[in-house]
């Protein structure tokens, strides 16, 4: 099997290769990517010497953390575990009751009028561009301390993400299911009722569940700015250096979001794959 | 020559190929035809050794191809090459990697790895898909093209990969009747030059209409093994017990295809 190459190539030249404008384009943009790598390493004086001696800093952190130790105020790190968590639950149920009307309105197929799907997206996106310790960090000014500042906080940051996870989601929706309700005579609620949101449930309610997760570890965050739960224990206990008992609640934190992984994962598969 | 004795192949308490013996000499094209879980496909991954028999052995010319490991096991790949009935094309990648990927064993990995193929190659590559009248397509991703383009490029692949068998599993169970008749007319151009066909197929004319031989399978044995004018309507009663038109609605159901005869009712 001897091909002719230059007759191929002649025919196909795009196949050999990509042409020099382009392979220069391509060469360029490597070049900017490489130096803005090298840039940044050496704004921040990233060299392997500070990494070797700030290593050894976390090797004395780790060696004062065993055994760890639940210490004399255990109770109060349990309730605030307790805390975080129904933290995280309370912001995420709420985000995701709330998000689901927005997701609607910002979904291309359900809402045609263009310019207020348009901007509706550019607030969710303003929105979504603020970080949680920020909300968590103005509402502790606005309602005190305490878990009212940390729901909120979270309620805040994930409408934003969930609508546009659920205006994606709708926009996937296959549209042949909402025709037949329509062709049947149903209006246009009954068609997303009944054409569009038993296609999209599950995959909103996978979404609400990972957000539970994922709000559980940041809930713990929040503490640090005095917006709740276990956050707070942590903060203090590594302002006096009782490292022991840090590590207990880094345990139980890892503990806690497990069994809600796991509870989460079996719900998901018992509400979702239903199919057969 | 392809020398099959006893091959075995149990998943759980189910027997899926049972004791099965099979000589293919070179350059023959045979049909494997059988009812849905009659062990055809488990027969052909076997061969392929995408899945390990339980017990019995594969010789080719001669060599153990049930102990193969490693490179060796890669280079028999390369040489008894698979065709499937979903394509099993990379969608993503365009029509000509698609085809390059044949010549991936015969190739350095480093190389292979940051797609760099010399000008030869795909050249060769080139002019496998014009074979089939594909050079226009090589530089379209290979989801933009329809299932019998598809399957076309897999045959070319294949034939980068100069391989002495074509083990091809339900290679026109997802396509129309005329793209099949373009796949089965190239499966037979290839196998006029000289490549073994091993082909599964759920309907029976098409069997009859391509190949020299025609093997038929029921729960894991073989139940007929001759040329295609020995396999008469009344054998196919005699072998599965019901008639060659209920016989290919059941096959062609179980693969997902239209079947060719549709009975009508009186």
């Amino acid at each position: 099997m001897t091909p002719d190459v230059a007759q191929w190539r002649q025919r196909m030249p795009a196949a050999f290769g990509v042409s020099p404008a382009r392979r220069a384009m391509r060469v360029a943009g490597w070049m900017a990517f490489a130096a803005w790598l090298v840039t940044s390493l050496w704004w921040f004086d990233f060299t392997p010497q500070r990494l070797w001696n700030g290593l050894s800093g976390l090797g004395t952190i780790v060696r004062l953390m065993v055994p760890p130790s639940p210490g004399e105020l255990w109770v109060e790190i349990l309730k605030g575990m307790a805390e975080s968590v129904a933290m995280a639950f309370l912001g995420t149920f709420l985000a995701a009751i709330v998000a689901v009307p927005l997701g609607l309105m910002g979904a291309r197929n359900i809402v045609t009028n263009i310019l207020f799907r348009f901007s509706l997206r550019r607030v969710l996106d303003g929105f979504r561009g603020v970080d949680q310790l920020i909300w968590a960090l103005a509402y502790v000014r606005a309602v005190g301390l305490g878990p009212l500042a940390g729901v909120l906080a979270i309620f805040t940051a994930d409408i934003a993400v969930l609508a546009k996870l659920y205006a994606e989601a709708i926009e996937n929706a296959e549209k042949k299911q909402a025709e037949g309700v329509i062709a049947a005579g149903g209006g246009r609620l009954a068609a997303i009722r009944f054409g569009i949101l038993p296609q999209v449930a599950p995959v909103m309610l996978a979404q609400a569940l990972y957000f539970f997760e994922s709000n559980t570890r940041s809930a713990t965050i929040l503490g640090v700015v005095g917006a709740g739960g276990i956050g707070l224990q942590i903060a203090e206990r590594i302002r006096v250096r009782h490292w022991d008992e840090v590590a207990f609640i880094i345990i139980l934190m890892i503990i806690t979001v497990a069994a809600i992984d796991f509870l989460s994962s079996r719900l998901r598969r018992r509400l979702i794959g239903a199919r057969s | 020559m392809l020398d099959i004795t006893g091959l075995t192949r149990r998943f759980g308490t189910k027997t899926a190929v049972d004791g099965l013996s099979l000589r293919v000499p070179a350059g023959q094209m045979i049909g494997v035809i059988g009812r849905s879980g009659a062990g055809k496909s488990t027969l052909l991954r076997m061969v392929n050794r995408l899945t390990d028999p339980t017990a019995g052995r594969i010789l080719f010319d001669g060599t153990d191809v049930t102990a193969l490991r490693g490179q060796a096991l890669r280079d028999w790949r390369m040489r008894c090459a698979m065709i499937f009935q979903q394509f099993n094309l990379v969608q993503r990648l365009d029509v000509l990697t698609n085809v390059l990927v044949g010549r991936l064993n015969r190739r350095p990995a480093l190389s292979s790895m940051l797609c760099m193929f010399t000008a030869q190659e795909r050249a060769l590559a080139l002019a496998a898909l014009d074979r089939f009248d594909l050079a226009e397509t090589a530089l379209q991703r290979a989801d933009t093209l329809s299932g019998g383009q598809q399957q076309r490029v897999a045959i070319a692949r294949v034939m980068l990969q100069e391989p002495s068998i074509i083990l091809a599993d339900e290679p026109i169970a997802s396509l129309d009747p005329r793209n099949a008749r373009t796949v089965m007319d190239a499966l037979r151009g290839v196998n006029r030059d000289g490549i073994t066909v091993l082909v599964n197929l759920h309907d029976l004319t098409t069997a009859r209409d391509y190949c020299d031989r025609i093997v038929a399978l029921n729960a894991g044995r073989l139940v007929f093994d001759g040329p295609p004018e020995d396999l008469t309507a009344t054998r196919i009663r005699d072998i599965y017990g019901v008639s060659e038109t209920e016989f290919a609605e059941q096959a062609a159901e179980a693969v997902g295809a239209t079947p060719r005869f549709v009975a009508i009712p009186a």
